[in-house]
């Protein structure tokens, strides 16, 4: 099974790269700790306008968005790891070695899935910090984190992609900063659906950060019987996972030949 | 002696139609330090590239270890160490941790690994600095990480892809012991690139002079630099009022009209080259014949033909590299027109 063992070693090798850069997590952390204690703060009147979900606060309402914000912006940067290992040769140097192929690919993949997990227990516990409770308690933590790690993981494909088509680890920050803000703003994570003028709840139907917040929303807001919420976004997660991973595996079919 | 490497009428053309390698022949035996020099874009990495398992052929057959390149490729993977033209270590990994990844994929484990990481970071002089992080390595401890780190798991064959390009002349020299080391003390068959003229000549006891996807020549240093026949002599002279200039030179020519065995004259810039046989001969009749004339000579310098000048022969062209022009300027630099 060298498969797993070289995806293992490739998997500590990025943790490792990503812990001695502990700048990296600092800057991911930086946009969605700025949403979580000021954003949240300057709309917390929010919850009394009509259509917003009664009885809870801004903050409850809001975190599920960050956490998937965060999740997706990460993602979105994954490929500019695997530029550095193309244009630094160490990519071609695992290459001439006897490594199974795809642990390259999948020790990337699930320390990025680590990363983002990582990062969103950070901000569930400041969030918690601030009163954000979660209904479902422990068993409901989980999920959320596997949906956001699974939702990460889907996006990071297209980000290898870019990288390994690009090269270039400046167009893939741009391309993930561009997708960021209008992909979260046309979705549900911040506000209800019913307060977007009408062509922009047609794209939030179409959205997919739409889907994996309403799951993880409905996670922490009521309880595992919402189901419906959870499984549609683990489908349309599984639909996105599909596409990048193949427009991954085939970027990568052409950088290994 | 056994073939470690046997290649036969090897073609690479791009996917944009450039011939990398167009129809290259060679063969390489165990033990041995071989060579392929060429300036930049003859088609050197391709051809490591293609041996390594990197790049797909085009036509032709190529085989390593006796594995035939495109159906044995993971076989050979693991008898091959490469080294490419990028220092590829990882920064953020320690020395030690490089080695060891590396290590790891090539399928060693445990006690065995740590030994021999430990033995060769000893060799290569990284043992104070193994647990200190590559990035913060000079250039040519990197260069010494990334060496060792692909000897780990003992191979038979080091491809280099013009491994001390980049270096200072000092590092080149460490790495040059290090390579002949390696090749003279544990067998290491080494298959090396490189578009340093010295390089070659030190380290290679056979090499392919390649330009152009082609080779042009091959054989040892000594063979292909005695093909060119002549010694070049290069002297300098100045006139009784102690001028010298492009009259003089001149009437230097002149003089050496009358002097036998000379096979060409160039302008060597300040002063001429003169290519003639066995130039030891030479150069007592040419001292009496300046001595006759009312032209000094300033200085004569008498060299063998080096691979610049092989080179020279077979493409009608000089290997650019800025580095080695200064040195080699006395050789056929002004004279390419003349001839």
């Amino acid at each position: 099974m060298t498969l797993f063992s070289d995806t293992r070693y490739l998997f500590v090798r990025a943790l490792k790269k990503l812990v001695r850069n502990p700048i990296l997590i600092f800057f991911s952390l930086f946009q969605p700790i700025i949403f979580l204690v000021l954003f949240t703060q300057l709309f917390r009147r929010f919850n009394e306008l009509p259509g917003f979900p009664p009885g809870i606060s801004y903050l409850q309402y809001a975190a599920a968005g960050i956490l998937l914000q965060n999740a997706f912006s990460s993602a979105l940067q994954a490929g500019t790891s695997i530029v550095d290992d193309i244009n630094y040769g160490f990519l071609q140097k695992m290459l001439v070695t006897q490594v199974a192929r795809p642990a390259i690919l999948l020790g990337r993949l699930s320390s990025d899935a680590f990363r983002v997990t990582v990062q969103s227990v950070i901000i569930l516990v400041l969030a918690y910090l601030l009163g954000f409770r979660v209904n479902t308690g422990l068993p409901g933590i989980l999920l959320m984190l596997f949906i956001i790690a699974f939702f990460g993981l889907a996006w990071s494909g297209i980000s290898l992609a870019l990288g390994m088509r690009t090269r270039s680890a400046e167009t893939v920050f741009g391309i993930g900063g561009f997708l960021t803000f209008p992909l979260l703003f046309m979705s549900t994570a911040l506000v209800p659906v019913s307060f977007m003028p009408s062509w922009m709840q047609d794209v939030s139907k179409f959205n997919p950060i739409s889907y994996a917040v309403n799951a993880v929303r409905d996670l922490s807001l009521a309880g595992f019987y919402s189901t419906n919420a959870v499984l549609e976004s683990i489908g349309v997660i599984a639909l996105i996972a599909v596409i990048t991973m193949s427009a991954t595996l085939y970027m990568f079919r052409k950088v290994v030949s | 002696m056994t073939e470690v490497i046997n290649v036969k009428d090897l073609t690479l053309t791009y996917a944009d139609g450039t011939k990398a390698v167009q129809g290259i022949s060679f063969s390489v035996n165990e033990g041995e330090f071989f060579g392929f020099l060429g300036p930049n874009g003859a088609g050197k990495s391709t051809t490591i590239k293609i041996l390594t398992t990197l790049l797909h052929k085009t036509s032709g057959t190529a085989s390593v270890v006796g594995l035939d390149i495109e159906r044995q490729a993971p076989l050979i993977r693991k008898l091959i160490g490469v080294q490419s033209q990028d220092t590829s270590v990882d920064p953020e990994l320690t020395g030690r941790e490089n080695m060891l990844l590396e290590g790891h994929l090539q399928q060693m484990h445990g006690k065995e690994l740590e030994e021999r990481v430990d033995s060769l970071l000893n060799v290569v002089g990284l043992k104070e600095a193994a647990d200190k992080r590559a990035g913060r390595y000079s250039g040519g401890m990197k260069k010494r990480l990334d060496l060792a780190s692909v000897l780990v798991h003992k191979p038979k064959i080091m491809f280099l892809d013009e491994p001390t390009t980049g270096l200072d002349p000092q590092t080149r020299a460490t790495v040059w012991d290090y390579l002949e080391q390696l090749n003279k003390s544990e067998g290491i068959t080494i298959f090396l690139t490189t578009q340093y003229l010295e390089e070659a000549d030190r380290l290679c006891q056979r090499l392919c002079i390649v330009d152009q996807g082609k080779i042009v020549a091959q054989g040892t240093p000594a063979e292909l630099k005695s093909e060119i026949g002549a010694d070049a002599i290069t002297i300098t002279m100045k006139d009784g009022q102690g001028k010298s200039d492009d009259s003089l030179k001149a009437k230097g020519r002149q003089l050496l009209q009358s002097l036998p065995n000379i096979m060409n004259v160039v302008d060597s810039g300040n002063g001429l080259t003169i290519y003639a046989k066995d130039g030891g001969y030479f150069v007592p009749d040419l001292v009496r014949a300046f001595d006759k004339s009312d032209i000094k000579l300033v200085s004569i310098n008498l060299s063998t033909p080096s691979l610049d000048d092989v080179f020279l022969k077979h493409t009608g062209k000089r290997i650019r590299v800025e580095e080695l022009q200064k040195q080699t300027s006395s050789m056929f630099s002004r004279g390419r027109g003349s001839r």
